[in-house]
């Protein structure tokens, strides 16, 4: 047996596997797409382009698509930075070390549905404690629709940031403390240190973190779905909340799937720019 | 296996006697080894009365045994567990509760069974019509109502009087009394009017309340949607201009049930609309309003009638595919029967669908709220009974969340919903 067929052998389950979960179902959704297919009413046929042309001129599509984007971004870049700031912080802390990652593990270890039902009381606008410390204010955090995005973006903020804190964190613990010793020998200190030494070792792990944080950022689902129902006005209805209440609530799947093909097309892009991105870095360094 | 003969032997004149019995009557059981998978949402309540019915029924169906099943606390998720597995094709159960609104949908889609030649005309009207109502589609009867709520108008007892006022009658009152009440009491944290603006369900069941207030309807009688267009447009206006005039606070356009009752049931506000559960928690020992609150129907805005309040509730159903058909229907009949209703109103907080309980001497000494609320549930209306109603629902959601918030005049939104519903509909007529 050559090694080249010995090769093959040992891929096929591997291949088998991810063409059973992850090939077949992505190609039935792009054949759902284009269909009108709606179980209720025993409709099945054939819509050709008809939900993507649709989709091209749907003002409910396109506000998504700008809630989503807006989320992403401003969502993953406070993550980063902060997830970032509080690895730098915690490298720095010497006794409470312990205490400090438990509590920032909690954050990430509720179920964002849990994560979302607090927020809900949280952002009470009668009762809750984020007016109560801004003053005893009523902003209606949840009910305008110019808040209600910002308010979703802090609750993803607040549950996410563990997590790149995390990675981060444990990326600088391996950078050996002789070099930061060096660093101060030759009379490089503080920013200079951290432009020199920790930022170029830290930034591949960062990059990775963007990676996950976008690619969830981008299917955001349950906060919103649980705080705001992608309300006020659709201000805070994301692409995948969009696609759920085709798919799910009104059961037209030929057109949730359309949605979900072009979210998907969505991700794919980032994904693989970013992968190209870390690629590029892997060889030049 | 020496048994599995005379276990169908004894099917044999069991299915006989069950065909010719035809319905919601009492039937011994067999001996035959029987799992029921009954599927429901957790019932809530000072005692669950579910476990204890349960048993009663094993114990009149030996041999048979109920498996009940939670369903996830929220109603979309609900939905989505039974569409994907009616859909998908051999459902893991053979009993469901479904909300009321599901009934016609799940109907038209065939995934639940006929249940017409089983019920009596006898016992669909021992139950209210208005819950009777939404569970026939194409003349047949799909499912039994298991308990039912409906709108309603909470107001404090204690303020009204200290101003000499009654329970408004108009929406126009309500605000009067709201500005006469919160001038009087000099109180910033005490809001007037609270209920439901969030986009979800919930909110859509407040639009419907204020366009039956006004005389209006989302549908006409072939399904097009804003017959009365001008009075629609002032029912959506009025919603807007309760937030706009101070009346009800902003934040009701983030609220749903709860997030309304916990101000109302800590004192601070005058008026809520909620459902009937709400009650239940006023009236607890350690309740800040307890003694304190009345309930009345809903007002009523120039053109429409008071009172015209939304139902809700759930039904029991039997999937189509069930291997168990007979035990099924019998599990269903006997989990809406008089005495299973009557159990569940004295353990859980749930009100029941029949008439005849709410005058119920042992249950009013219970819970004396029931002869009052008897007359609005006879009084509330079905959201509309259509197998698209949750898409219709979906659909026109943003529109009037765009205007309880001031991003849409009711114009542009009934024009835009308008135009969404035709496209919907001519997307699912072929």
């Amino acid at each position: 047996m050559t090694d080249h067929r010995l090769a093959w052998i040992l891929l096929a389950p591997a291949l088998a596997v991810l063409g059973g979960l992850t090939v077949y179902p992505a190609l039935w959704v792009l054949w759902l797409s284009f269909q009108y297919r709606v179980p209720v009413f025993s409709i099945s046929r054939w819509a050709g382009l008809d939900h993507y042309a649709f989709l091209a001129v749907d003002t409910r599509f396109w506000n998504a698509a700008w809630v989503t984007g807006v989320f992403t971004g401003c969502s993953v870049a406070l993550e980063c930075g902060l997830g970032l700031a509080m690895a730098l912080a915690l490298r720095g802390q010497s006794r409470g070390r312990r205490v400090a990652l438990a509590l920032l593990l909690l954050a990430w270890a509720l179920p964002s549905v849990v994560t979302a039902k607090m927020f809900e009381w949280l952002y009470h606008p009668a009762g809750g404690l984020v007016n109560f410390l801004v003053g005893g204010r009523t902003i209606n955090w949840l009910g305008d629709p110019d808040l209600a995005l910002p308010a979703l973006i802090a609750a993803d903020v607040w549950r996410a940031t563990p997590f790149v804190t995390l990675l981060c964190f444990a990326r600088l613990l391996t950078i050996p403390a002789d070099l930061y010793e060096a660093a101060q020998v030759d009379g490089a200190a503080g920013l200079q240190a951290f432009a020199r030494i920790t930022w170029p070792l830290v930034r591949p792990i960062l990059l990775v973190a963007l990676l996950f944080r976008t690619l969830d950022a981008l299917r955001a689902f349950d906060i919103m779905f649980v705080l705001t129902g992608g309300g006020p006005a659709g201000a805070t209805e994301t692409l995948t909340v969009y696609a759920y209440r085709a798919l799910f609530q009104t059961l037209q799947m030929g057109f949730g799937s359309a949605i979900g093909v072009v979210v998907f097309a969505f991700v794919m892009v980032v994904a693989v720019a970013y992968l190209w991105v870390i690629n590029r870095q892997d060889q030049t360094a | 296996m020496a048994r599995r003969p005379a276990r169908a032997v004894l099917l044999v004149p069991l299915l006989l006697l069950a065909l010719t019995a035809g319905g919601c009557g009492e039937r011994a059981g067999s001996g035959a080894l029987v799992t029921l998978v009954f599927k429901h949402a957790k019932i809530l309540g000072p005692a669950d009365p579910l476990p204890g019915l349960l048993r009663r029924f094993e114990a009149r169906h030996p041999g048979v045994r109920v498996q009940s099943e939670a369903l996830t606390w929220s109603s979309d998720e609900q939905h989505q567990f039974y569409v994907i597995n009616l859909e998908g094709g051999s459902p893991p159960f053979d009993v469901m509760m479904l909300d009321l609104i599901w009934v016609p949908e799940f109907a038209r889609a065939g995934w639940i069974l006929d249940l017409t030649p089983f019920v009596p005309a006898a016992e669909r009207d021992a139950h209210f019509p208005t819950a009777i109502e939404p569970a026939v589609q194409g003349g047949r009867l799909w499912a039994l109502p298991w308990f039912m709520n409906v709108g309603l108008l909470y107001y404090r007892r204690d303020l009204l009087a200290k101003y000499g006022f009654t329970p408004p009658e108009t929406y126009e009152a309500l605000a009067a009394q709201v500005r006469r009440i919160r001038a009087g009491e000099g109180d910033p944290r005490l809001d007037g009017y609270l209920w439901q603006g969030k986009q979800y369900e919930g909110g859509m069941v407040n639009v419907l309340e204020a366009l039956w207030a006004n005389g209006a309807r989302l549908l006409d009688d072939v399904g097009r949607p804003f017959p009365e267009r001008e009075r629609a447009r002032e029912s959506l206006a009025f919603l807007r201009g309760l937030i706009e005039s101070g009346v009800s606070p902003a934040w009701v356009t983030a609220a749903d049930e709860e997030l309304t009752r916990r101000p109302f049931g800590d004192g601070r506000a005058i008026f809520l609309r909620n459902w009937p559960y709400a009650l239940d928690l006023f009236e607890l020992p350690d309740s800040r309003v307890r003694g304190k609150v009345g309930v009345a129907p809903l007002p009523r805005l120039r053109h429409g009638p008071v009172g015209a309040a939304s139902t809700g509730g759930a039904h029991l159903a039997v999937s189509a595919r069930t291997r168990h058909r007979t035990l099924a229907v019998d599990l269903t009949c006997f989990l809406t029967s008089e005495a299973a209703q009557r159990a569940m109103t004295e353990g859980a907080a749930l009100r029941p669908s029949r008439p005849s309980l709410y005058q119920d001497a042992a249950l009013v000494a219970r819970d004396p709220s029931l002869p009052a609320l008897l007359g609005l549930m006879e009084k509330g209306r079905p959201r509309p009974i259509t197998p698209y109603y949750l898409m219709l629902s979906t659909t026109l959601q943003p529109e009037f969340s765009a205007v309880l918030v001031g991003r849409k005049s009711p114009d542009q939104a009934i024009r835009d919903g308008t135009a969404q519903v035709e496209h919907l509909l001519r997307a699912i007529t072929p």
